[in-house]
């Protein structure tokens, strides 16, 4: 019997069509995988369905009823529970209080029976095999155990459809194997499951049945036993159209940057020889460990084993003022969070890491500082008129761009870019990496990080893709296809087809 | 965001709204100064006007480390404290020594100390500055009285009259030069120094990167720890300045009054001089102007012979008409700017 069945769905934001009629069936006490690349949609049809978001166009059925305009409390209440990614739990309540908030037992006088709340909270975990104290602090849990109380909350408000989106991305091995059995137990008692992962090993582990969405539409639905990893991917990459872009052949000179059996938190065991002015595409699932490895490059986080060798120079302990002077620099992710200086002027923002180099010479001399600004905005295309105008007053591109001529303002030989195109438009981030090539042939060596495969495929060198903290592939230029690479960046690479 | 772009190119060189949301602390004092010569009217003087930086000096001096403090996102609330304590051993010091010089290298020593002791537990150990300084206020000034009973044995320290330097040092105090007091040379000096600091050299734009975002500031490379250190080292040694001007101009520390309620002032002044205390915003010149305007209040009530009393009823009025200037303003511009698009 079908549970869920939504028909046609569309959804444009602002003229851009995000979902071109899709269907999208599940059945009653199935694990349905819906796959497809960031921004194929897959979001946006959960939002849709949890009431987040309303759709334009198409009829959504969910167990026998119809629903055209749903909100988040109806959709609640018919029994469709959202397990987010970014978790919505109270740290600072107990794990019994998460479950019984706003549902409280109410004993006489209106005082909480804590006792019956603790034992119903026992007995539902045990129903569930999962060992969490339930007087314990939610701050206390770890990642997966949070994991595990998000489902055995929406389990205790009778939830019938749980939609656990990327839940594995915080997880080991053993924590994944525990909740896919919690996952199969409650199939049993005829739950339902939406389960969207990059994973090609859990999906093929865990799920019955499979849909596809591509650029917005919906490709192809199925028996996962039907098909295999590598059919799966190339649905998902769908032919896309890539631009060779701007990329030029370069000579690369001697290694600059060697690591040694790098090991920090989050990645592991990490070999590689980077050469100068190359061009390195890093790509991954999110949490794959790559942001953490540059991080330790940079010193921001300590290393655990393993060395890193700058410029022939052994590094054994890395901090962030050691790598600058070593002229390293590193773009952060986040800008908002760790570049920006909200309340400092651009020529302000653009001195900031100059000024530590060449603290022993205290004061500033304005009118050398503008020119050198001058010269750099005018290399970059900023576009900016006053040095004195906050940074906050420029577009995202352009904010960019000056973090950036902070850093070459600093001489750095190597630049390490943490996922540089982040929140700018496209125009702007065709920029960045013209000028990323730029860079390279002035003999400036360049490691940066995408999800977007095509834009590694414009202007990498060599492309290393990470799965679960360890190099999983290194790409030559002319190996990069957006097939093979997410083949490895979701582990379908290392299943043998056979197997499944 | 193309329309920030242009925003960003076609916006006006300056606004005399924006410099006046910028400068608004002079605005506060010009009122209340003229409200003074309006209450004294025929009897105001010269030497009554150069009073008014006399009596701003010491609350003026510790203000300043508190602007610096607050830029970075902190609090300093022992300064009052650390004025009584270092104070009090400082006329120990005078009177063991004869010597002014060996007393203000002892004072501005001992603010060093204190204030590091401050620095290190909030910036190295990162403990809330609010927390750490409200237990050091408390331990300096029982410090201050628990040494003068169990020690000096008196009731105040008192700087001993019969020492041959005395007369200088005292006299140091109440010097004028060309009608001015020397103290507030001293003060406007601080001020000269303390502007040239924040707006000129690295070490200043690093402490408002600090406020301003730290996360940001650390990924740039400041060391965030040390700069969050050095400011409260500096207020240290300037509330050793302000223990030393006040011996000068007044001979004797008693430590159950001297200092108190000074870190709200010091607070007050940097508040109204413009700096945020969220942090990352402001101009250390302000701080002069804030530090000036509550002296002349205390003026104005002595001339009007109102009881003493009223005085913060007053001070915390003015406290928040300014903020609200400041909030308004920029609401204001906001309005301004959307009318002429």
């Amino acid at each position: 019997m079908d549970l869920l069945s939504m028909n046609g769905v569309s959804k444009s934001f602002f003229d851009v069509t995000v979902l071109d009629r899709v269907d999208f069936v599940v059945r009653e006490g199935e694990v349905h995988a819906l796959l497809g690349e960031n921004g194929a949609g897959k979001s946006t049809l959960m939002n849709i369905l949890a009431g987040v978001l309303d759709k334009d166009a198409g009829s959504v059925r969910f167990d026998g009823r119809q629903f055209d305009h749903i909100t988040v409390k109806e959709s609640e209440n018919a029994g469709i529970a959202f397990v987010h990614q970014e978790l919505n739990l109270f740290n600072d309540l107990t794990v019994y209080e998460n479950i019984y908030l706003r549902k409280e037992i109410i004993g006489a006088l209106g005082i909480l029976n804590k006792k019956a709340m603790i034992e119903n909270t026992r007995d539902l975990f045990n129903r569930l095999g999962v060992d969490i104290d339930p007087a314990a602090l939610v701050s206390e849990l770890d990642t997966s155990k949070k994991q595990l109380l998000e489902i055995a909350k929406a389990l205790f408000a009778q939830a019938k459809l749980f939609i656990l989106d990327e839940p594995t991305t915080a997880l080991n091995s053993n924590e994944i194997e525990h909740l896919f059995s919690i996952i199969r137990r409650l199939k049993a008692e005829g739950k339902t499951f939406i389960f969207i992962s990059h994973k090609m090993n859990e999906i093929f582990a865990i799920a019955d049945r499979y849909t596809v969405l591509n650029n917005g539409r919906m490709v192809m639905s199925g028996d996962i036993k039907d098909t295999n990893p590598r059919e799966v991917t190339r649905l998902m990459v769908g032919g896309k159209l890539v631009d060779a872009g701007y990329y030029f052949e370069r000579k690369l000179g001697n290694p600059v940057l060697i690591l040694r059996g790098l090991t920090g938190s989050g990645f592991e065991n990490v070999d590689l020889t980077v050469r100068e002015g190359e061009v390195i595409g890093f790509t991954g699932l999110k949490g794959a460990g790559i942001s953490e490895l540059f991080q330790t490059i940079f010193g921001v986080l300590p290393m655990r084993s393993g060395d890193i060798e700058l410029f022939g120079r052994k590094i054994n302990k890395q901090t962030i003022h050691g790598a600058m002077r070593s002229r390293v620099a590193m773009i952060a992710a986040n800008r908002k969070e760790n570049s920006i200086i909200p309340d400092m002027a651009l020529l302000e923002n653009f001195y900031a890491s100059e000024h530590v180099l060449s603290r022993r010479r205290q004061v500033i001399r304005r009118r050398k500082e503008v020119a050198n600004y001058d010269a750099l905005r005018d290399k970059l295309g900023v576009k900016a008129a006053d040095p004195l105008d906050l940074i906050t007053s420029l577009s995202g591109g352009n904010q960019q761009k000056v973090i950036l001529a902070r850093w070459l303002n600093t001489n750095a030989k190597i630049l390490i870019m943490d996922n540089p195109t982040q929140g700018i438009d496209v125009g702007a981030k065709a920029e960045i990496y013209k000028l990323i090539l730029e860079l390279a042939n002035s003999g400036i060596t360049v490691l940066f990080n995408t999800l977007e495969i095509p834009e590694i495929q414009k202007v990498a060198d060599r492309c290393i893709v990470f799965f679960h903290g360890r190099i999983q592939a290194e790409l030559e230029r002319n190996d990069i296809s957006e097939e093979k690479v997410m083949l490895c960046a979701t582990g379908a690479a290392n299943m043998r087809e056979d197997a499944i | 965001m193309a329309q920030a772009e242009i925003k960003a190119e076609k916006r006006p060189r300056k606004s005399a709204l924006k410099t006046l949301g910028n400068y608004s602390f002079i605005l506060i004092f010009l009122c209340i100064f003229l409200t003074y010569i309006w209450v004294n009217g025929g009897a105001t003087t010269i030497s009554g006007v150069m009073n008014i930086l006399r009596h701003s000096t010491v609350v003026g001096i510790i203000a300043f480390g508190m602007g610096l403090v607050i830029i970075t996102g902190g609090i300093d609330l022992s300064v009052g404290s650390m004025l009584s304590l270092i104070g009090g051993f400082s006329v120990e010091v005078f009177n063991k020594t004869n010597s002014p010089i060996a007393t203000l290298l002892f004072a501005l020593a001992m603010g060093f100390v204190l204030g590091m002791l401050n620095g290190v537990l909030v910036g190295k150990v990162r403990m809330p500055a609010f927390i750490v300084t409200l237990a050091t206020m408390m331990i300096y000034r029982s410090m201050a009285q628990y040494y003068l009973r169990a020690a000096v044995r008196k009731s105040i320290y008192n700087m001993n009259g019969q020492l041959s330097a005395y007369d200088a040092f005292y006299g140091f105090g109440q010097q004028k030069l060309l009608s001015v007091p020397v103290v507030g040379l001293v003060l406007i000096a601080v001020t000269i120094i303390m502007v040239f600091i924040t707006t000129s050299t690295k070490y200043g734009k690093s402490v408002f990167a600090v406020g301003s975002n730290e996360k940001a500031a650390q990924l740039a490379g400041i060391n965030v720890s040390w700069t969050r250190s050095t400011v409260y080292i500096i207020t240290g040694v300037l509330c050793g300045l302000a223990a030393f001007i006040w011996l000068a101009m007044n001979g004797s520390v008693d430590p159950a009054t001297l200092g108190k309620s000074n870190e709200m002032y010091a607070i007050a002044a940097v508040v109204i001089g413009g700096v945020s205390m969220a942090g990352g915003k402001g101009k250390l010149l302000g701080v002069l102007f804030g530090a000036m305007s509550y002296t002349i209040i205390d003026k104005i009530i002595a001339s009007l012979r109102m009881d003493a009393l009223i005085n913060d009823t007053i001070k915390g009025t003015i406290l928040l008409v300014a903020v609200l200037i400041q909030i308004m303003i920029p609401v204001l511009r906001g309005k301004m700017v959307k009318k002429t698009i």
